[in-house]
């Protein structure tokens, strides 16, 4: 079947669609947002991205890939912001694993080697 | 990891035998994964417990009664457990080392065969090898023991509330585990063969199992059980366990809902192939006997760990060993692993820290009139508000009296005695005297100021 990717903005979007997909493999990255020309104020977000798209064929079959857009960046620098508070995300780039604590963050996400590895090893 | 820094090529290779019950964990070894790591924060989760209840002498109102649920504070130790396996695998794929989960085994010389949990074989030869498979739980080779009986290996992430607990062996495992397990409000017995802690300092032991006795936990002495069944199937079901006293024909029975076996480890070295590459090791223990250098009697390969013989078993000090041994090897060093006044803490109820030697090896090598040795009972000021025991707090000092009165044991058994001890192994480390030591001003209120 392959995977499949959807695309959010926001926490109570991510949690919704990661609970329509309960029971595949859910891979999300989380990003700040991005403006009118489609870039986004997180720097780190805009090196990683590219990274991990390019790993996605690697994704195992019936797996889910959320791309995930956090907020402005005001939002995201509120420590008390749901993603911080409930997801325990500690920066932007996230790549991770959902349901699991394996997860890549910031630098960790712009190496193709780690991304591999979480995509395609148990 | 260090290696890799040189820029050698290397390659890990780990894999984990489930136990008897289907247990296995990820990488990191004992300590991370069913060792140092759960045990501290269970041991935590018990002492928590015990301050709720001093919490209301503090002045806190709560009128609930306050309950324990083993499978959140086992999924949340396991959570943490798993991100630190996920981490290692973070740091060796970065550093460019190669891992594979696979059971290793030498085959010739500078080979081996590797084969993972699905049966695929693999050769890698290499020009240098370390050995670090550590040990396993012995069993008792009675009756019912791998089908019914647990281990520390299955303890720490056991599906289900282990309930009505047999602990079987008096060894630092053994205790720490029916400390916290009687902390948590579960009904523990120890059977114990013998004497408790053996190779610790015995007057500490004694204190330790004192306070144990007195806190809820029952101990069986001088009794061995020679047949486990199983009275019901469940999780946990009830097994029923026949004991024979050491001391004569006394038979006796109980009735428990786990049973757990912590009577020693023992070395994973004898399916390695070692035979095959010649490298010798203890027939009878399983050890593998090293040089200063931690070279085995094969020059290509080198061992680190709880398999050494007559070294230390703790974690701090095969790290410290391995990361030693890979800059002798790689990068020019000449310093070698000091085993020497090593600190190790024993985490029971009441915590116990000690450094150098216990004082029957001291006067065995000193000479009892060579040595002097001063000691305290003390009262934490935090123990007083709730009442608790105020004469089971105690440190002791070791001084080697030909030596300017030098510190060669220290022993203390009180609250966080493994923060209150490591201060103290540096000052050993650098030859502190009694002297020394008094002249030091102690921080008050603080335990450590005895």
């Amino acid at each position: 079947m392959g995977w499949e990717e959807r695309q959010v903005r926001g926490y109570p979007e991510f949690v919704r669609t990661a609970q329509r997909y309960h029971g595949r493999p859910i891979f999300a990255l989380f990003c700040g947002d991005k403006d009118a020309e489609g870039k986004s104020w997180c720097p780190d977000c805009v090196t990683a991205e590219p990274v991990v798209r390019k790993e996605l064929h690697n994704l195992p079959d019936e797996s889910v890939f959320i791309y995930c857009l956090v907020g402005d960046r005001t939002y995201w620098k509120d420590p008390n912001n749901e993603f911080r508070r409930n997801l325990k995300l500690t920066g932007v780039p996230t790549l991770l694993k959902y349901g699991t604590p394996q997860k890549l963050v910031e630098e960790e996400c712009f190496k193709a080697e780690l991304v591999r590895m979480l995509f395609t090893e148990d | 990891q260090e290696a890799a820094k040189y820029e050698k090529k290397v390659m890990v290779v780990d894999f984990v035998m489930p136990t008897p019950l289907g247990s296995s964990w990820g990488l990191g070894g004992t300590c991370v994964n069913v060792g140092c790591i759960p045990k501290k924060l269970m041991h935590q989760a018990a002492l928590l417990g015990q301050a709720l209840q001093d919490s209301r002498k503090f002045g806190w109102q709560f009128t609930e009664e306050v309950k324990h649920s083993w499978m959140t504070m086992t999924e949340s130790v396991q959570n943490y457990i798993g991100s630190l396996n996920w981490g290692y695998r973070v740091a060796l794929r970065d550093k460019k080392v190669m891992y594979e989960n696979a059971y290793g085994e030498f085959v010739g010389p500078h080979t081996i065969k590797t084969t993972n949990k699905r049966g695929v074989e693999k050769l890698y030869t290499a020009e240098r090898f370390l050995i670090a498979t550590g040990e396993r739980p012995r069993y008792l080779g009675i009756p019912g023991d791998k089908e019914y009986c647990i281990s520390s290996d299955d303890l720490f992430s056991l599906p289900y509330c282990p309930g009505k607990t047999l602990v079987v062996g008096a060894s630092y495992v053994a205790l720490e585990c029916a400390g916290f397990l009687a902390g948590l409000g579960l009904d523990v017995t120890v059977m114990v063969r013998s004497i408790l802690l053996r190779g610790f300092d015995q007057d500490m032991a004694n204190k330790i199992g004192e306070y144990m006795t007195e806190h809820g936990v029952n101990f069986i002495r001088e009794f061995v059980p020679i047949k486990v069944e199983q009275v019901e199937e469940g999780t946990p079901g009830r097994l029923k366990v026949t004991a024979k006293s050491t001391a004569g024909n006394q038979i006796i029975e109980g009735e428990y809902n786990t049973v757990l076996l912590a009577i020693g480890r023992d070395p994973c070295t004898r399916k390695i192939g070692l035979d095959k590459v010649g490298v010798n090791i203890n027939e009878k223990t399983g050890k593998i006997p090293v040089n200063d250098e931690e070279q085995t009697n094969v020059p290509y390969i080198y061992a680190i760990g709880d398999i050494l013989q007559d070294k230390l078993e703790l974690t701090p000090v095969a790290i410290q060993a391995g990361r030693l041994l890979v800059r002798r090897l790689y990068a020019g060093a000449t310093t070698k692993c000091d085993y020497v006044n090593v600190p190790t803490t024993v985490f029971t109820p009441l915590e116990y820290g000690a450094c150098g030697y216990s004082e029957e090896t001291a006067v065995e090598k000193f000479g009892e009139e060579n040595i002097e040795v001063y000691h305290s009972h003390f009262w934490p000021l935090e123990w007083t508000v709730p009442s608790r025991d105020n004469n089971k707090c105690y440190a002791k000092i070791i001084c080697n009296i030909q030596d300017n009165e030098r510190v060669i044991g220290f022993h203390v058994l009180g609250p966080n005695a493994g923060e209150v001890t490591q201060g103290f192994a540096a000052a050993m480390k650098c030859g502190m005297t009694k002297e020394q030591l008094d002249s030091t001003v102690g921080i008050h209120p603080v335990c450590a100021e005895v």
